[in-house]
């Protein structure tokens, strides 16, 4: 806890009576290892709102994924517009050396706690431009990803099964999300 | 309607006799295979006045321009120029050297030549003199210089 102010950068706020806040992660520490969490990552799994995002054919399925016919919702699978509503990225398509710092960048504008599924060979691997000179393709060591969805394209029952998969893992707490932690500063 | 169908009678494949009377010692190896090719290889220093010539008589876009590399000593520069208003595909290929690839810009007489060019300089290197504005087009910045469609590019990640 701060006596005083608060400090977001170069502002001084003046924090209002019976308010308190915490510099630290005791709280999530605390939950984390409590049967809370178990609480906490059932209402994560049923709201994986996913940002339409289509970077390359495979963005045609994702599309399809999120109409009525599919019927996302009874899973809590939304598709969002923003990447700041999203939890859930799917890449989609190939990703280039040009395209890779705007993807870090929507990466980035997502709020924690957040997800990565690898749609489609050219993801995964490349695909079909695995040995181009302009194609990235060591996608899993740049992002964390949880979920491999192959196919060229997967189909829209096989990525509703790659959003099931993600919710055991969340459940079974073997994801890679990052979880913030307030100690290492920038939140 | 006159200016029409006067220009419809230039599009055909007798522009190829008038370009190598015009043009005698650059344009050479003139081949004409079907009504609407025509295929010739041309000096790469005259390039240019080919090129007004043949916007002089019709020939009024330039489809496209392209690199070929042949290790170890040549590259060719290939122009694709066809008309609005007549079916003929001028096709004409430019030597130059591999080890200074360059050749004159087309961008004073076809308007559209700037993105080819600069296409065709990163993949190739291949530089177009006097072209106003000679950057990497679609590639990152940091790959202007190695010239991936060259046939010893070394820089990709899994050669087969």
């Amino acid at each position: 806890m701060e006596e005083g102010g608060i400090k977001l950068g170069e502002i001084e706020l003046e924090i209002p009576p019976n308010v308190s806040f915490t510099t630290t992660s005791a709280i999530h520490d605390f939950i984390k290892d409590s049967p809370m969490q178990k609480l906490v990552n059932w209402g994560r799994k049923n709201s994986l709102w996913f940002m339409t995002h289509p970077m390359g054919c495979c963005g045609i399925e994702q599309i399809c994924v999120g109409v009525a016919h599919y019927d996302t919702d009874r899973f809590g699978i939304i598709p969002r517009a923003s990447p700041r509503q999203a939890d859930v990225m799917m890449i989609s398509g190939y990703v280039t050396k040009k395209y890779l710092p705007a993807l870090k960048r929507v990466w980035d504008q997502m709020v924690e706690p957040k997800w990565i599924l690898m749609m489609g060979e050219c993801a995964i691997s490349g695909g079909p431009w695995w040995e181009s000179y302009s194609t990235v393709i060591n996608m899993d060591e740049i992002f964390p990803v949880d979920i491999y969805i192959p196919g060229c394209p997967p189909r829209p029952e096989a990525l509703l099964e790659g959003f099931i998969e993600l919710q055991k893992k969340i459940v079974a707490q073997k994801d890679r999300t990052v979880i913030p932690n307030p100690a290492d500063g920038e939140v | 309607m006159g200016d029409e169908q006067a220009a419809i009678q230039v599009i055909d494949k007798t522009i190829m006799i008038e370009l190598s009377d015009k043009f005698p010692d650059v344009v050479s190896d003139v081949d004409v295979p079907s009504p609407n090719r025509a295929i010739a290889r041309i000096d790469p220093s005259k390039v240019h006045e080919i090129m007004q010539f043949l916007l002089d008589k019709g020939f009024d876009h330039l489809s496209c321009i392209s690199g070929v590399d042949y290790p170890p000593d040549k590259m060719e520069v290939v122009y694709h120029v066809t008309s609005y208003s007549g079916p003929l595909v001028i096709t004409l290929k430019a030597s130059v050297p591999r080890d200074d690839p360059n050749i004159d810009s087309l961008c004073d007489i076809y308007w559209n030549a700037n993105w080819y060019e600069r296409e065709t300089y990163e993949l190739y290197g291949i530089k177009f003199n006097d072209c106003p504005y000679l950057k990497v087009l679609l590639l990152v910045e940091e790959m202007e210089g190695e010239w991936p469609l060259r046939k010893d590019y070394a820089g990709y990640p899994n050669p087969t």
